[in-house]
């Protein structure tokens, strides 16, 4: 069964505040097919961010668990979690975060290095990929020499870079206008089918969220509609 | 090592502000190599002067004696001693000296002028007349500079020497001479016969004076002598040990100011790490996000701290070392007989100096590095991304 599900969330809560608690999820369960293009959307608050950044590891729970090809991840150490986000998740965020005192080569780079691969074969790799989001010709410009939508293609292009089996999207096209948006989701749809990995994508727009495979709606922290895209 | 990379981009990234932290760490290095090499100079001359005007070790008589009989035989012995360049034996005894209406209380010592030579330069101190002049078993007599203009003479007038019950005896001065300590109001010299006679001792001595090749093998020397022969035998280490203790206690005292200055300069050097860390939360939210460490974050970060020092460190090396020379090439006027007959301020370059240095400004900044440091590896990666 885990073969099939690349994440499986089972009765996820997270609390924040110390004094006054907001129960941003409230028992999410959720499981996620290997491959899957899926939109996580709901109202501001309603918990689409606390979830996606539980599933990067990039949070911990109050409780509950999320299993990630079958390992719990909320029971790793923070030095596991750093190198299960190195090796198996790529991060696409509202701001690009692109490193500004890098180029576009370098900051695609940065992954592989992270995970200790030499600079040169990371280089390689990282040249190959910025090809295949289009930016072959602006591999040395730095983030202030590109517009909106081509840093946020650096940055779908380092969310690659290590070849991750998840690439998570917090508002991915956010930031952009709605042209740039669309070639943004149509690269992000072409890269799902060519690679095979599984796109998690939080977003408000729900005409984007309706070209996904699955839309699961939050509301005040539950699973309000979980359903499949026919079309 | 991407952590390098990325720490090099930082400071390249703000480099208005990391070179004035840097500047900050060279005016550090250097003032302290300067203050380094002018300690150096200081201690190196107090003890040269120790060293060279001074017998590095004196033997006295045995408790309860006040003199050493039959002295030919341990002088021998000692010569024979490892280590040891020369001996002198010399005779001292108080006297009134006497010139017209003018009379001193004054040390008279007795000596053989070759053997004192080879223990004690005494020669070069001669203002004038020589030293040697008193190799002839005559009644001559070489003063201190002050003792003379205290007596009120002059080379070739005589002055009378008077102790409690011998007869008043006429020296002639043939030399005045002019160490710059106090010495030079209360010692006069003679001939060791000679003064022998004067005071009805016979052939015996009062002390006797060693040098040695290594002058820091004294104490160990004068040890041996003392355990082997029943003689008091003094080291200049020993005889010195309140100014030797006092250098070392002012030196314990300069590096507490070290410190300070260095903490300053360490100060100049956590500001911009704030800063970085400050600017920087959003990328070290997604380099963690990326999977950095928190380890490597604090590497990156002590990087930084280690590269600012560093940079600062080499530029302060050579800036102390340019200002020293520079330091030393200075007459100061000051009349020599004060400053141990010196016109330049006592300069010392020492390549330990620059060690020391060095390693200290880089440790006080490494420290500094730290809170900044800690703070970025302590991020919270959520909060990091989602506060820009």
């Amino acid at each position: 069964m885990s073969d099939k599900y690349i994440i499986q969330i089972k009765n996820l809560t997270k609390i924040f505040g110390d004094g006054v608690e907001i129960k941003a999820l409230d028992g999410v369960n959720l499981d996620i097919e290997r491959g899957e293009f899926l939109s996580i959307i709901g109202p501001s608050g309603s918990g689409k961010s606390t979830l996606l950044n539980l599933i990067g590891i990039l949070d911990t729970p109050t409780s509950g668990t999320v299993l990630l090809n079958g390992v719990d991840v909320t029971k790793m150490s923070d030095k596991e979690r750093s190198r299960t986000r190195n090796r198996e998740l790529g991060f696409i965020f509202q701001y690009h975060h692109l490193l500004p005192d890098f180029n576009a080569l370098e900051n695609v780079m940065m992954p592989l290095l992270i995970s200790g691969v030499k600079s040169s074969k990371a280089r390689e790799v990282a040249r190959k990929v910025l090809d295949e989001v289009g930016l072959g010709d602006r591999m040395e410009h730095r983030p202030n020499q590109l517009s909106g939508g081509q840093n946020q293609r650096v940055a779908i292009a380092r969310a690659l870079a290590n070849k991750p089996s998840i690439v998570i999207g917090d508002e991915p096209t956010g930031n952009l206008d709605s042209k740039a948006s669309g070639n943004i989701y149509e690269l992000l749809r072409q890269l799902n089918r060519e690679h095979n990995q599984t796109f998690i994508l939080v977003t408000h727009d729900e005409r984007m969220a309706a070209k996904t495979d699955r839309i699961i709606r939050l509301v005040d922290g539950r699973v309000a509609e979980n359903s499949i895209n026919s079309g | 090592m991407f952590e390098l990379d990325v720490a090099a981009r930082h400071i390249r990234s703000r480099h208005r502000q990391t070179i004035f932290s840097i500047i900050a760490v060279s005016l550090a290095v250097g003032i302290i190599i300067i203050a380094m090499s002018m300690m150096s100079g200081y201690t190196t001359i107090w003890i040269d002067s120790i060293v060279e005007n001074q017998a590095h070790i004196t033997v006295h008589p045995k408790e309860n004696e006040d003199y050493i009989h039959l002295y030919h035989g341990l002088e021998n012995h000692i010569y024979n001693q490892e280590g040891v360049e020369a001996v002198s034996s010399y005779f001292q005894g108080e006297a009134a000296l006497q010139h017209k209406h003018n009379a001193e209380g004054v040390l008279l010592y007795g000596i053989n002028p070759k053997d004192e030579k080879r223990v004690v330069n005494r020669e070069k101190d001669m203002l004038v007349g020589e030293f040697a002049s008193l190799e002839n078993p005559g009644s001559r007599i070489i003063l201190g500079f002050k003792l003379a203009k205290n007596l009120d003479v002059e080379m070739g007038d005589i002055v009378t020497a008077q102790i409690p019950g011998a007869r008043p005896t006429d020296f002639t001065i043939t030399g005045i001479f002019q160490t710059g300590t106090p010495v030079d109001e209360i010692i006069a010299f003679t001939n060791l016969e000679r003064l022998q006679d004067f005071y009805g001792s016979g052939d015996v001595i009062t002390g006797m004076g060693i040098k040695m090749s290594d002058a820091y093998a004294a104490e160990e020397l004068a040890n041996g002598i003392d355990r082997e022969t029943g003689y008091d035998a003094v080291s200049w280490i020993e005889q010195n040990s309140e100014i030797l203790s006092l250098l070392e206690t002012s030196e314990g005292m300069v590096y507490f100011f070290y410190i300070v200055i260095f903490t300053i300069s360490g100060f100049g050097i956590a500001n911009v790490l704030i800063m970085i860390v400050m600017e920087k939360v959003g990328e070290i939210g997604m380099l963690m996000a990326m999977g950095t460490s928190r380890r490597s974050i604090m590497l990156i970060f002590l990087l930084e701290a280690g590269i600012l020092g560093m940079a600062g460190v080499v530029i302060g090396c050579v800036l102390g070392y340019v200002a020293s020379l520079a330091i030393a090439s200075i007459t100061i006027p000051v009349p020599p007989e004060m400053y141990f007959g010196m016109d330049h301020l006592p300069i010392v370059i020492e390549f330990e100096n620059f060690i020391t240095a060095g390693i200290f400004a880089m440790v006080i900044n490494i420290i500094a590095g730290v809170f900044p440091a800690r703070r970025a590896s302590k991020m919270n990666p959520v909060e990091a991304i989602y506060s820009v």
